[in-house]
């Protein structure tokens, strides 16, 4: 009877996203931008699209192997503009009305009078709309796989690795859509409050990518100052050898020798006592910046992270040599020299900060990522299941 | 095995309404039972009750053997419920087998019954529409059949006569008769009383989330039934008065150009008869009277009102 149930559950959905068109419309937008990827080219002279052609002494083929091209494009425009943005809005708002209109007046009592549990009822429905978007991604992936192969000439089965994670990030919104659904009944409310809350998902991103890189910031700038410290320090101490053995030692504006080590090295080198109190207010400010840093970190654990779960893929898809053959070569720089640039302006410009906060970003592991994610969506399914199980319709 | 043996259920909701204030009830398998009330009396929560679309606050009894609320008990009964609504993107046939697959049925049996039961409702040449472009009486001629797709033993239709017109609602009455011939039990939630009256072998009827009298027609209307005995002209006083004294003592009604004695033996109305016939009375008929299911419902609620407090306990001897 299970299977029976399920297999209907199934069927009516594919009846019901098929009924409201959007299905097919989020599939033909799919093949569109397969068709556009695949419209894509590059060869000795650079890029083309379509007829069109673009010279580029940078990229083209001679500088980017045709298969890191397709692989970056898939990765750069493919997975967190297509699927990440487009497709998942399209998602949202195909299936945004599933709960509202599962417990509405006149469906759901013919819903619940029948022999299946509310708690099955509910996560068939629920698993039924994740099935919607990866049926999506795996066709999208598929077209991309293909153009991968064909035109950059590399088997990538990775590429398929798109369509779990996809689903993933899109199951912590979805999530919270299904619960906004059916505390409100309102397929516009909860539309609209998981826009909304995607929004303050996508602003503690930002804030925390600017704090993370400010606070590496600030703490470039206090190994800065310490290190300026150390050297006001040495030369103070040269400087004060030398006063020493000139017979004028350091005195204090009574003319008395000063006798505290200390200020006899403040002494012999006023900016000794500059760069000290340059490192006091560093090391406040970056603690200040890291407190910061930390409660921001705190706030985004509790939710669910979305844009690191689609850059989970640049992991697979992409190794680190990749990456790096592709910046050199982005840059004209050969093999075997290192990449340097000016520290100036704010701290989190610091290309040091910002090396510092990839690494920070890079180490959040793949468990703190997925797993408080999930734990997210557990907590959300949890009221669902909690408020349908009890709720009389 | 009684179709629904219920004990004191009652439900509060979290707004401190009382919407079932301790109802007992029995149907029994094979029956049309019916269930009438004022709205707001609590009949559609019962039934909710029953499909376990919503949760008593206290239950005790059974529903085809197996405790209230048990889901497994779901798939030997059909319901109908009140302002139903099925997907419009889906076809008649398609109502009654999604229907049909989530209560359990096989697929070849879906197949089947959905021929027979849109044959049974005459919807056969509209099982190929979408349900979007029926009118409100094909929907409950559909939402009939999907109640009967599961071949149940027990059927609860709330309203099913509700937008459905005169033919219809005598073809939903052979419907009704072909259940109770099948041997299942009906379940029959309405307003129209009239219907109720035509198909239901015993009713109940709650006011106030309180069952106040249950049973036959026969025995709800037992006392009040009596015989009119009309004259070709107004009755004088001293006729009434003459027919009274020959009938010892049995009530009797005086109305304009009638009197009606209380009793259900003809042969205790002959003496009546005789007297204002001995009185040269020209009767023009004589005819056995009988309260309908409306003149009950009205003298129910009413009696409930006239207490001035709805709902309030009147206690298990106003049952049956």
């Amino acid at each position: 009877m299970i299977l029976t149930q399920t297999k209907a559950l199934f069927i009516d959905a594919y009846r019901e996203l098929n009924a409201r068109k959007l299905f097919w419309i989020t599939m033909g937008l799919n093949l569109i931008v397969v068709v556009v990827f695949a419209g894509l080219g590059i060869d000795e002279e650079g890029t083309s699209f379509f007829v069109w052609s673009f010279d580029s002494p940078i990229v083209n083929s001679s500088r980017i192997s045709p298969e890191l091209f397709y692989k970056s494009q898939f990765v750069q425009w493919g997975i967190p503009v297509w699927l990440s943005w487009v497709a998942c809005i399209l998602a949202l708002v195909s299936t945004a009305g599933m709960f509202p209109d599962l417990v509405s007046g006149g469906v759901i009592e013919t819903m619940l009078s029948r022999p299946i549990s509310r708690a099955r009822l509910f996560l068939t429905k629920y698993i039924v709309g994740l099935l919607f978007v990866a049926l999506q991604v795996l066709v999208f992936s598929a077209g991309c796989f293909l153009i991968i192969l064909i035109r950059g000439g590399s088997f990538s089965p990775e590429v398929f690795l798109a369509v779990p994670i996809v689903v993933l990030f899109f199951s912590y919104l979805f999530s919270f859509c299904a619960l906004i659904g059916l505390i409100t009944r309102s397929t516009i409310a909860a539309l609209l409050l998981t826009m909304l809350f995607w929004c303050l998902i996508f602003l503690t991103n930002v804030g925390d990518g600017l704090l993370v890189m400010e606070r590496e910031g600030r703490i470039v700038r206090v190994e800065d100052a310490r290190e300026n410290l150390d050297n006001q320090r040495v030369f103070a101490e040269r400087r004060l050898e030398q006063l020493v053995s000139n017979g004028t030692p350091p005195r204090n504006t009574e003319g008395t020798e000063i006798t505290d080590p200390e200020l006899r090295l403040q002494a012999a080198n006023p900016a000794l006592k500059r760069s000290g109190d340059r490192l006091a207010k560093a090391e406040l400010s970056a603690e200040n910046w890291s407190k910061w840093a930390h409660r921001m970190f705190i706030l985004k654990t509790v939710l669910p992270k979305t844009s690191e779960t689609t850059a989970l893929l640049d992991r697979y898809l992409i190794t680190e040599d990749d990456i790096n053959d592709l910046m050199r070569e982005a840059a004209g720089i050969e093999d075997g020299v290192d990449i340097q640039a000016e520290p100036s302006g704010p701290a989190m410009e610091d290309p040091r900060a910002q090396a510092r906060a990839e690494d920070a970003f890079e180490s959040r592991s793949l468990a703190w990522v997925v797993g408080t994610s999930l734990a997210f969506e557990a907590v959300m399914l949890g009221l669902c299941l909690l408020i349908f199980r009890r709720r009389d319709f | 095995m009684t179709a629904i043996q219920l004990t004191g259920v009652e439900k509060i909701y979290k707004g401190k309404v009382h919407a079932l204030r301790g109802v007992d009830l029995e149907v029994h398998p094979g029956e049309v039972f019916g269930l009438l009330g004022p709205n707001g009396a609590g009949k559609s929560t019962l039934v909710k009750i029953l499909m376990t679309v919503i949760r008593p606050t206290r239950v005790a009894g059974t529903v085809l053997g197996k405790p209230v609320g048990d889901r497994h008990t779901l798939s030997r009964i059909g319901y109908l419920p009140e302002h139903h609504r099925f997907p419009p993107y889906l076809k008649g046939r398609q109502v009654l087998e999604f229907f049909a697959a989530m209560s359990g049925v096989s697929k070849k049996d879906r197949k089947k019954r959905s021929e027979e039961l849109l044959e049974v409702v005459g919807m056969s040449d509209w099982g190929k529409k979408k349900v979007g472009g029926y009118s409100k009486g094909m929907r409950q001629r559909i939402g009939i059949a999907q109640a009967l797709m599961n071949d149940p033993e027990l059927v609860l239709l709330d309203e099913p006569t509700d937008g459905v017109d005169p033919v219809g609602r005598r073809e939903i009455r052979g419907i009704l008769a072909r259940m109770k011939d099948e041997g299942r039990a009906v379940f029959l939630n309405s307003h129209l009383l009239s219907e109720l009256e035509m198909v239901c072998d015993r009713v109940a009827i709650m006011v106030t989330g309180r069952v106040l009298r249950q049973g036959t027609i026969q025995e709800l209307t037992e006392g009040k039934r009596g015989y009119a005995i009309a004259g070709l002209h107004p009755l004088g006083d001293e006729d009434v008065s003459a027919a009274r004294d020959a009938l010892a003592g049995l009530e009797l009604r005086t109305e304009p150009g009638q009197i009606t004695v209380l009793t259900d033996d003809p042969a205790r109305v002959q003496p009546a008869i005789d007297a204002l016939r001995s009185r040269g009375v020209v009767l023009s008929s004589v005819r056995p009277m009988r309260p309908t299911l409306e003149d009950l419902f009205m003298e129910t609620v009413s009696s409930d009102e006239s207490h001035g407090k709805p709902g309030a306990a009147r206690g298990k001897a106003a049952t049956r």
